[in-house]
């Protein structure tokens, strides 16, 4: 991890890594593990929401948030039977926000990986992206190793993030950007060579710059992602997951897919 | 699914201006009045009482606000009670405030010549009465150039909060950001309500002084 930090608010990552340290040393209060019968007593579920993530969770014309991962959100209040508290959430501060129970689980397309399972509890997936390493056409690099000598942007504290961090060799310059947006403008205006993106990212970067010709290099990683909880959550967790095999069978996620990406859910993985 | 930057998303950033100026007044307040007993905790002369806001000052001053936002949101929770994102910025925004206003304005007391305490002294005022009729009113007149500065600085520093989830004109840019992928038009929206909210504090400032005048010496 010899690889050069760029981030736009250093001080937030050392926030974060700071407050995390703090979780983790027990210090403080421990994050409560949940129960579904206190979500049931309490009647409301509070669920966090990524709302800069085209698709999956965004602020429409109405102000309203909406995406993929609203309407799994809207599933999950519905099956169980509580009213829905949706809590908007941003990739750095979203382990933050539910081990300091400011949220009861997150539904934030959040990459399943064993370091986050060290912090947090995954259910089974519900959704899945590709992270891709994207560049111009002209720009030929063929793997991980051709990065070195240059300069690759990525969301800070995201998937490709993680990925790009243990596939670039050492001494790449890796550039850690607040989110996709800000990290797509920096390839726009040629301040980064590559940039690790998701294929719904990649899309949108093609469409803004239909000359430049970005074209996916080599997938990073396929990433499937799970509603996040705190560990020792068990019987919640047991819910979660009956509840994603319960949807997944009767084809209500499936309609949430076509819906979003207008094509039907790929095979998910279980575990 | 991508957004087109329109009028619906440049008023979606606009209305956001609502919680930047609740947060800015909140913090001026607070600290306005947090920062006044600061100074005058500094300048009093009993020594506990100086240490302890010179203890106050150095642990805000010498921490990011960011820091200071950080522990207030979500270090709130793990003791047990949680604060919403406008509480715990507007708590951490006073404090902060407080330390700096209270230190600003400390040195304006102390630039009152020490011919004025102690004329004052020899005309029979007591300490408060003292403060209150001599030393406060024109260590007013010098304080409005820095307090205003100062404030001007805290307007901008609300956009911090956008870190703890809190919507205001700069993270209601990010969101937008975020879906249009149009940064220009949308940051350069936000950078001139900023400007636009700043420049009457920096306009103010200066009537004040030339009204005002400045404190011969």
């Amino acid at each position: 991890m010899s690889t050069m930090k760029l981030p736009r608010r250093p001080l937030a990552a050392l926030g974060l890594t700071g407050l995390a340290a703090a979780a983790l040393a027990g210090s403080a209060k421990p994050a409560e593990a949940q129960s579904v019968d206190d979500m049931l007593n309490k009647k409301k579920v509070s669920i966090g929401i990524l709302i800069d993530l085209p698709p999956f969770g965004v602020v429409n014309a109405k102000n309203e948030y909406e995406g993929y991962d609203v309407d799994v959100a809207k599933l999950l209040a519905k099956y169980l039977g509580v009213t829905l508290d949706l809590v908007p959430v941003t990739g750095p501060n979203r382990i933050p926000y539910l081990l300091t129970n400011k949220v009861d689980v997150l539904v934030a397309t959040f990459g399943i990986t064993p370091e986050r399972a060290r912090q947090v509890q995954f259910s089974i997936p519900y959704s899945s992206i590709d992270i891709l390493l994207v560049a111009p056409r002209q720009r030929k690099i063929a793997n991980a190793a051709e990065l070195k000598p240059l300069r690759v942007g990525v969301a800070r504290a995201s998937t490709q993030d993680t990925a790009i961090t243990g596939a670039a060799p050492q001494g790449t310059r890796i550039m850690r950007f607040d989110d996709d947006a800000t990290t797509a403008q920096a390839l726009l205006s040629g301040q980064i060579d590559a940039i690790g993106v998701n294929n719904i990212t990649l899309k949108q970067l093609q469409a803004m710059n239909p000359s430049a010709q970005y074209e996916p290099k080599f997938a990073l990683r396929h990433q499937p992602n799970g509603i996040t909880l705190r560990r020792g959550a068990t019987d919640l967790h047991q819910w979660v997951n009956t509840f994603i095999y319960f949807i997944t069978n009767n084809g209500e996620l499936n309609a949430v897919h076509q819906k979003w990406f207008g094509g039907p859910l790929p095979q998910l993985p279980v575990f | 699914m991508m957004r087109h930057f329109g009028p619906l998303e440049a008023w979606f950033i606009i209305t956001a201006v609502r919680w930047t100026l609740l947060l800015s007044a909140i913090a001026f307040i607070g600290g306005g009045l947090g920062g006044l007993l600061v100074a005058l905790a500094r300048t009093t002369a009993q020594r506990w009482l100086r240490t302890l806001a010179g203890g106050y000052i150095q642990i805000f001053q010498g921490t990011p606000l960011l820091m200071q936002l950080f522990l207030v949101f979500f270090g709130g929770n793990l003791i047990g009670s949680g604060l919403d994102p406008l509480t715990a910025a507007a708590v951490a925004l006073t404090l902060n405030a407080a330390a700096f206003l209270g230190e600003i304005w400390r040195g304006c007391i102390q630039a009152i010549p020490p011919g004025q305490w102690e004329a004052a002294t020899a005309i029979g005022l007591r300490p408060l009465q003292r403060m209150r009729h001599v030393i406060l009113p024109q260590a007013g007149k010098i304080a409005i150039a820095p307090t205003v500065g100062f404030l001007v600085l805290l307007l901008k520093s609300t956009s911090l909060a956008s870190i703890i989830g809190f919507v205001e004109i700069t993270r209601a840019g990010q969101i937008i950001n975020n879906v249009t992928f149009q940064p220009f038009p949308v940051f350069g929206l936000v950078a001139v309500i900023y400007f636009l909210l700043c420049w009457p504090l920096s306009f103010l400032s200066q009537r004040l002084e030339r009204r005002f005048g400045t404190v011969s010496r």
